[in-house]
C-alpha cells in the first residue's frame, strides 16, 4: 500500500517497497509510506510488528534486503552524513556513559553537529535544567528518556524519529513528553513516533500508520481509520417499561440488539442514535443510563489487522510479547 | 573544536572517572617499581646472575611494559564493549561522526595515560634509584611508540569483536596474565630459561620489554623486537578495522 506523492520535495521520509529478513523470518514485508514535511505520523502495532526495524532502515541503521529509504531525498546508507545532520534519533535502546553529567553528554553531541542548539535553553525547555550536573546513571528513568530526547534535537534536525519514547514512563511524564512532542510539531519539525500506545498516536499523530507482522496494514488519519475500518456505533440505555426489541430491530439503520433485563444495547450506523431515541420518545418511554461509544482507533486496530493491541497503558509494558 | 578533540575531551572524563584504571593502569607501575627497587636489598646494585643488570634497570622498563598491558589488554577491551553494549557506538553512528572516532578517542587517551605512566617509571628510575635516563633516547623513542601501537592495537582488535564489556574483560584477562609472564614481570626475562625467552622474545609483551630495556641500556632494539612489534600493530589495527562490529 502506497501513498503516492506528487512533489516528492514535500516529503520528509519515504520508503518504498521496504523489506528485511532475520533468519528466513520477514520482520518488515514490503512496506511502503511518506511522512510530509511539518507532519506526526505515527508507526503503531503491537511488539514485534516490525516498527523499530522499519524506523532503524531509515536511521541507515539496517540495510534493507528491498526496497528504498528517502530522508529529505538522500538515502541514508549513501549520504550518510547528510542524513545525520537532517535527521534526529531516539533509540529505543540506547544509554549513555553512567559517569557523565547530563551537561557533559548534551555538550559532547553538541560538538558533533555544525550549528548546534544551545545547551542551557534544550535543557531547560526538556525542564533536565537543575539535573544537568548530575551524572546519568543516577538519573530516573524519565529523565534519562529525555536526555535521549535532547541529544536526538541537539543538532536542530529537521525531522525526528522517536521510538517508544514514553514506554517506561508515568503517566505525568508520558503527558510532559506528549506537549514536547507537540511543541516540536510546533516548530515545524516532521516527527516520525514509533509507539505501541493507542492513546498516545491518537492524541499526537496526524496520520497513523498501522503496522502488523511486519506489514503495512492501513495508513490514514485517525478519525479516517476509524472511518476506513466501518465500525458500527453502540447505544446503551435502561428502561422498565414494556419494549418490544423488534420495533428497534425494524428501523433501517439498525444492525442489531441485545438485551440484559431492562438494559438495551443497539447497534447501527452513525444515525442509529437519532432514530431509536425518536422511537423511545415516540412510545413515551424516557431511556435511563443512556450511553453512546464512539468507535476508537482500538476498536480500528481490531477491526484492520484482526487482532488487538494488548497493551497495559498504565504500566508501559506490553502483556503481549510476541518477539 | 572538532568532533574528535570533543570525543577525546569526553573520553578522558570517563576514562578519570574510573579509579580502578587511574590507580592500576597510571600510577601502579611506577609504585611497583618503587617498591621493588625500595624492598629488595641491593636493587640498585649490578647483579652477575642478572646479566650484569640491577634489578631496578630490569624493572624499569618492565613496568612501563606492565602500563600498557594493563591499559590495552586488561582494560582497553572492556571500555570499547562497554561502549557497544550499552549502545553508545550504535548512537553515534546516527551522528554526522562516525563511531570509529570514539574507538580512536579511546586509543588516543590510553596512548597518553601510557605516556605519563612511563614518564613515572622513568622519574622514579631516576629520583629514587639514580637510574640513568633512557640511554639511546631516539631508540627508546621508537620502542616505546611502537610497543604502544601493538598493545594497544591487540586491545583494540579484543574490542572490535566482543560483544559486551564482561565479554571484553574475560578475553583481556586471558591474555593479560600471560603476557605479564612474558614481559618478565613475575620473572625477570634476564633469569629466564634461554629456550623460554626465545619464545618470550617472540611475544609483543615480551619484544616490547626487550626493545625498550635495550633502548634504556643504550644500545639499538633487536631487529626481532621491532619487527614483532611493527607486524602485531599492523596487522591488528588492520584486523580491527576490517573486523569491527559497530553493534
Amino acid at each position: 500500500m502506497s501513498t503516492a506523492m506528487t512533489t516528492p520535495t514535500s516529503n520528509a521520509i519515504a520508503v518504498d517497497g521496504l523489506t528485511k529478513t532475520y533468519e528466513g523470518r520477514t520482520v518488515v514485508d514490503d512496506v511502503s509510506f511518506t511522512v510530509d514535511e511539518g507532519e506526526i505520523l505515527a508507526i503503531l502495532g503491537p511488539n514485534g510488528a516490525g516498527k523499530t526495524t522499519t524506523v532503524e532502515s531509515i536511521a541507515g541503521l539496517r540495510t534493507p534486503d528491498a526496497g528504498t529509504v528517502g530522508v529529505f531525498g538522500h538515502d541514508p546508507l549513501v549520504d550518510r552524513t547528510e542524513v545525520a545532520r537532517l535527521l534526529g534519533v531516539q533509540l529505543q535502546e540506547s544509554s549513555f556513559q553512567d559517569k557523565l553529567t547530563v551537561r557533559e553528554i548534551v555538550d559532547t553531541y553538541r560538538g558533533l553537529y555544525p550549528d548546534p542548539l544551545d545547551a542551557d535553553e534544550l535543557l531547560g525547555s526538556l525542564g533536565l535544567g537543575p539535573s544537568a550536573g548530575t551524572r546519568y546513571a543516577k538519573l530516573s528513568g524519565g529523565q534519562q528518556q529525555r536526555v535521549s530526547i535532547a541529544v536526538a534535537l541537539v543538532g536542530r534536525p529537521r525531522a525526528v524519529i522517536l521510538d517508544e519514547l514514553t514506554t517506561g514512563l508515568d503517566p505525568q511524564s508520558r503527558r510532559d513528553t506528549w506537549t514536547l512532542v507537540e511543541d516540536l510539531h510546533d516548530r515545524g519539525v516532521t516527527v516520525l513516533l514509533v509507539t505501541h500506545f493507542m492513546e498516545e498516536a491518537e492524541r499526537l499523530a496526524d496520520r497513523v500508520a498501522l503496522i502488523d507482522h511486519g506489514r503495512l496494514v492501513a495508513l490514514d488519519t485517525p478519525q479516517g481509520l476509524v472511518d476506513l475500518a466501518n465500525l458500527e456505533q453502540r447505544l446503551s440505555f435502561s428502561t422498565t417499561a414494556t419494549l418490544d426489541e423488534d420495533w428497534i430491530r425494524r428501523l433501517p439503520e439498525v444492525s442489531g440488539v441485545a438485551r440484559d433485563a431492562d438494559t438495551y444495547v443497539v447497534t447501527g450506523d452513525e444515525r442509529m442514535v437519532f432514530s431509536v431515541v425518536s422511537l423511545l420518545a415516540a412510545h413515551d418511554i424516557v431511556p435511563g443510563r443512556l450511553q453512546v461509544d464512539q468507535p476508537t482507533l482500538d476498536d480500528a486496530f481490531v477491526a484492520l489487522a484482526g487482532r488487538p493491541l494488548i497493551t497495559d497503558t498504565d504500566t508501559g509494558t506490553t502483556l503481549e510479547a510476541t518477539r | 573544536m572538532t568532533a574528535f578533540m570533543t570525543l577525546t575531551r569526553t573520553q578522558a572524563r570517563v576514562f578519570l572517572r574510573e579509579p580502578v584504571v587511574v590507580a592500576f593502569g597510571l600510577i601502579f607501575p611506577a609504585v611497583l617499581l618503587l617498591v621493588i627497587g625500595s624492598v629488595f636489598p641491593g636493587a640498585t646494585e649490578v647483579n652477575a646472575e642478572l646479566g650484569d643488570k640491577s634489578l631496578v634497570q630490569i624493572y624499569a622498563p618492565a613496568s612501563a611494559v606492565m602500563a600498557l598491558l594493563t591499559l590495552g589488554i586488561a582494560m582497553l577491551p572492556q571500555a570499547i564493549g562497554l561502549d557497544r553494549e550499552r549502545g553508545i557506538l550504535r548512537r553515534l553512528s546516527v551522528t554526522p561522526a562516525h563511531p570509529r572516532l570514539l574507538v580512536a578517542a579511546h586509543v588516543l587517551v590510553q596512548a597518553v595515560a601510557v605516556t605519563i605512566a612511563t614518564i613515572g617509571a622513568v622519574l622514579v628510575g631516576r629520583l629514587a634509584f639514580d637510574l640513568p635516563l633512557p640511554q639511546a633516547p631516539g631508540w627508546f623513542l621508537l620502542a616505546f611508540v611502537l610497543s604502544a601501537a601493538a598493545l594497544l592495537g591487540i586491545g583494540v582488535l579484543i574490542g572490535a569483536l566482543v560483544p559486551t564489556a564482561q565479554a571484553g574483560t574475560g578475553t583481556g584477562m586471558l591474555l593479560y596474565f600471560p603476557m605479564l609472564f612474558f614481559a618478565g614481570i613475575y620473572v625477570p626475562l634476564e633469569i629466564m630459561p634461554a629456550g623460554l625467552r626465545t619464545i618470550s622474545g617472540w611475544t609483543p609483551a615480551g619484544a616490547a620489554a626487550n626493545a625498550m630495556g635495550d633502548a634504556w641500556a643504550g644500545t639499538a632494539p633487536t631487529a626481532t623486537s621491532l619487527l614483532v612489534l611493527g607486524v602485531t600493530a599492523v596487522a591488528s589495527g588492520v584486523l580491527a578495522a576490517r573486523l569491527f562490529r559497530w553493534e
